[in-house]
C-alpha cells in the first residue's frame, strides 16, 4: 500500500499515534495494509487464531463474547481511530472476542511480520507505538472493572438478591 | 453492559438507574439483532425457587376476627419461622423454580383482581432472610471467609460466626435432656390423674387463700421486722419457680413430639432476669398442642400457689412461716395471672393462646401500630371488628397494668405495715 497523504492525515488524528514523529508515522504507514468488511461481516470469531491487529479507518465494529449458544454479550462498539486484535498479535493467543462489522468498514491491518520489521528498522517508532498501546490498555482495564461492577449490579437487581444491611 | 458515566454531585439521582445488559443474538442466516435487557426485566423473568420439599413445613392459622387465613412457614434446617398472609402463601406456592415472577404476578392479579407492586419484592426479601429461597448461597460466605483467613476482618467474622454456632450447638443438646426427663416421669404431668390432682389442689388452695386473706393484717404481721428480707426471699423462690415453669413447657413440647430448641437464662427486655425455653417448634403442631404447651407451664404457679396457701393456713397464726407462705402464694397467683392474662403488652403464654384462638398472631404489633396511628391522626377510625379488637386490646392492657401495679403496691404495703 502506498503511503498516501490521506492515510498520514488520518494516522495523525489517531490517539494512538499522537506522540509519533512524522518519520515514525511514515515508517508505520508503510507497513499497514487495508481490508474492507461488508455490513454484518464477521472479521474473526472468539477462539480463532490470529496474528494481526486492526485499526478502524471507517465504519464501526461490534466486540462480543459468547455467553451461550447464539447469544453473546456485547462488550464494546469501536469507531474510527480505535484499534483491536493486539492481544493475539502480541502473545499469539486465540482471539478473545468476536469482531463483526456494524456497517461498511475499512480497516488498517498490522501483521506480526510487519510489527517485527518496524521494531528492527524503526525502534523509536515501535517504542512509541507500544507506549501508546499501554496507555490504551490501562483505559480498557478501567473500563473492564466498571463493566464488571455493572454486571454485578445487574445480577443483584435481576435476582432481587437481598444484600442490604439487616 | 453499558457502564454509566459518573454523574455530578448536583445531579446525583436518588436511586441508581437500573443496570442494562447488551446482548447480541445471532440468527440462522448470519444476521443478528442487538437486545438491551434491563435488570428490571431480568427480575420479572427470574424464577424463584423455594427450598426443597422436606426442608420446610407450613401450618395454617385461621383468623376468627377478620376471616383471613395466615400460615406459619418454618425452615426445618435453620429453625427460622415466617408468618405469611394468605396472599403471600399463594405467591409462595408458585415459587417452584419454573414460574417466572411475571407469571406469578399475572396469576396474582387473576386470583385477587388487584396488584400490590411491593408484595413480591418484600416477600422475596423475607424469604431470603429466612433462607427459604435457594438463591441465597448460605454456605458460600463461610467458604470465602475460610479462604481469606489471613485478613484480620475475615478472621474476626469467622470467629464470631463460630462463637454463635457454639451457642446454637449447646441449645441443640437441650432436646435430648428434655426427652430423658419426659421418659423419667415427665409424661405423668400429661395424664388425667394429674389434671384431677391440679383441680383438687386449686380448690384446697382457694379455700386456704380465702381463710388467710380474711385476716391478712395478722398473717403478714408474722414478718415482724424482716418484711423486706421476707419479700426478697419470696421473689427469689418465684424466680426458681419460673425455671420449673419453663421445664414444663419443654416437657409438653416433647409430649406432642416436637423439638425443644433451647433452654437458658436471659434478661427479658434487656433487664428482667428470667429462664426461658424455646418451644416455637410447637407452632407446627395442632392448636390443642399449642394451647396445652402454653397453659401447662403456667399451671406450675397454680400448683405452687395452692401449696403455699395450704402451708400458710396450717401454720401458726402470726408466724413467719405463715406470712412467708401467704406472700409466696400471692406471688405465685400473680405469676399465674401474668402468664395467662393476655392483656399486658407482654407476649406471655396467655397472649399466645389468645391470639392462637382468634387467629390473629400479630395482634399486639398491629394493635399498637393502629392505636399509635389513630392517636397521631395518621389514620381514621374505621368501624370494623378487627379495629375494635385492636383498640380493645390496647385499652384493656393499659388498664390491667395499672391494676397490677396498684395491687403490688398494696401487697408490699400490707407486708411492711
Amino acid at each position: 500500500m502506498q503511503t498516501s497523504a490521506d492515510l498520514l492525515a488520518f494516522l495523525r488524528e489517531v490517539r494512538l499515534f499522537t506522540v509519533f514523529a512524522e518519520t515514525d508515522l511514515a515508517a508505520l504507514a508503510q507497513r499497514l495494509s487495508e481490508r474492507t468488511l461488508k455490513k454484518n461481516q464477521v472479521l474473526f470469531r472468539e477462539g480463532d487464531p490470529g496474528d494481526e491487529m486492526f485499526l478502524i479507518r471507517r465504519g464501526s465494529v461490534l466486540v462480543s463474547k459468547i455467553i451461550k449458544g447464539r447469544v453473546e454479550q456485547l462488550l464494546n462498539r469501536m469507531s474510527p481511530g480505535e484499534f483491536f486484535g493486539e492481544m493475539s498479535l502480541l502473545d499469539g493467543s486465540p482471539r478473545s472476542a468476536t469482531i463483526q462489522a456494524e456497517g461498511e468498514v475499512m480497516l488498517l491491518v498490522l501483521g506480526r511480520k510487519s510489527l517485527n520489521q518496524l521494531t528492527e528498522t524503526s525502534p523509536h517508532a515501535a517504542a512509541a507505538l507500544f507506549h501508546a498501546m499501554v496507555r490504551v490498555f490501562m483505559e480498557r482495564l478501567r473500563l473492564a472493572d466498571a463493566r464488571l461492577t455493572e454486571a454485578t449490579r445487574w445480577g443483584l437487581e435481576a435476582t432481587g438478591l437481598d444484600v442490604e444491611p439487616r | 453492559m453499558t457502564p454509566r458515566e459518573p454523574s455530578s454531585s448536583t445531579e446525583r439521582p436518588a436511586r441508581p438507574v437500573p443496570a442494562k445488559l447488551e446482548l447480541l443474538v445471532r440468527h440462522d442466516d448470519d444476521s443478528f439483532e442487538l437486545r438491551e435487557i434491563g435488570s428490571s426485566l431480568g427480575f420479572v423473568q427470574s424464577r424463584p425457587q423455594r427450598i426443597r420439599d422436606g426442608a420446610f413445613e407450613i401450618s395454617d392459622v385461621q383468623s376468627r376476627v377478620a376471616g383471613e387465613q395466615s400460615s406459619i412457614l418454618k425452615n426445618t434446617e435453620t429453625e427460622r419461622f415466617l408468618l405469611l398472609t394468605e396472599h403471600e402463601r399463594f405467591l409462595w406456592e408458585l415459587m417452584d423454580g419454573n414460574t417466572s415472577l411475571q407469571e406469578i404476578a399475572t396469576a396474582y392479579v387473576l386470583k385477587y383482581g388487584e396488584f400490590d407492586f411491593d408484595i413480591i419484592p418484600n416477600l422475596i426479601r423475607k424469604l431470603q432472610r429466612a433462607q427459604l429461597l435457594t438463591l441465597t448461597p448460605r454456605s458460600r460466605l463461610r467458604k470465602v471467609l475460610a479462604r481469606n483467613r489471613r485478613q484480620r476482618l475475615a478472621k474476626a467474622v469467622e470467629a464470631t460466626l463460630l462463637g454463635l454456632e457454639r451457642i446454637n450447638i449447646s441449645s441443640r443438646n437441650v432436646h435430648g435432656f428434655f426427652q430423658a426427663l419426659y421418659r423419667a416421669g415427665g409424661f405423668l404431668l400429661f395424664t388425667r390423674a394429674t389434671v384431677v390432682a391440679c383441680v383438687a389442689l386449686a380448690v384446697l388452695g382457694t379455700v386456704a387463700q380465702v381463710a388467710l386473706l380474711r385476716e391478712v393484717a395478722d398473717v403478714f404481721s408474722g414478718f415482724g421486722g424482716h418484711a423486706i428480707r421476707g419479700v426478697l426471699l419470696v421473689k427469689l423462690l418465684l424466680f426458681a419457680s419460673v425455671a420449673l415453669h419453663q421445664f414444663v413447657h419443654g416437657l409438653a413440647c416433647v409430649h406432642y413430639g416436637r423439638r425443644v430448641r433451647e433452654f437458658g437464662f436471659t434478661f427479658l427486655h434487656g433487664f428482667v432476669p428470667t429462664f426461658y425455653v424455646d418451644v416455637t417448634d410447637i407452632f407446627m403442631a395442632s392448636r390443642r398442642a399449642r394451647v396445652v404447651t402454653a397453659v401447662s407451664g403456667a399451671l406450675v404457679h397454680l400448683v405452687l400457689g395452692a401449696l403455699w396457701f395450704i402451708v400458710g393456713a396450717n401454720a401458726p397464726m402470726g408466724s413467719f412461716t405463715q406470712a412467708f407462705a401467704t406472700a409466696s402464694g400471692i406471688i405465685q397467683l400473680q405469676a399465674l395471672a401474668v402468664a395467662l392474662y393476655p392483656f399486658c403488652f407482654i407476649e406471655m403464654d396467655g397472649y399466645h393462646v389468645f391470639v392462637d384462638l382468634l387467629g390473629v398472631p400479630t395482634l399486639k404489633h398491629d394493635a399498637l401500630a393502629y392505636v399509635k396511628a389513630l392517636v397521631t391522626g395518621r389514620t381514621r377510625l374505621r368501624r370494623t371488628r378487627l379495629e375494635f379488637l385492636w383498640i380493645g386490646y390496647v385499652l384493656v392492657s393499659a388498664l390491667s397494668i395499672a391494676v397490677f401495679i396498684a395491687s403490688n403496691v398494696w401487697l408490699i404495703h400490707s407486708a411492711i405495715s
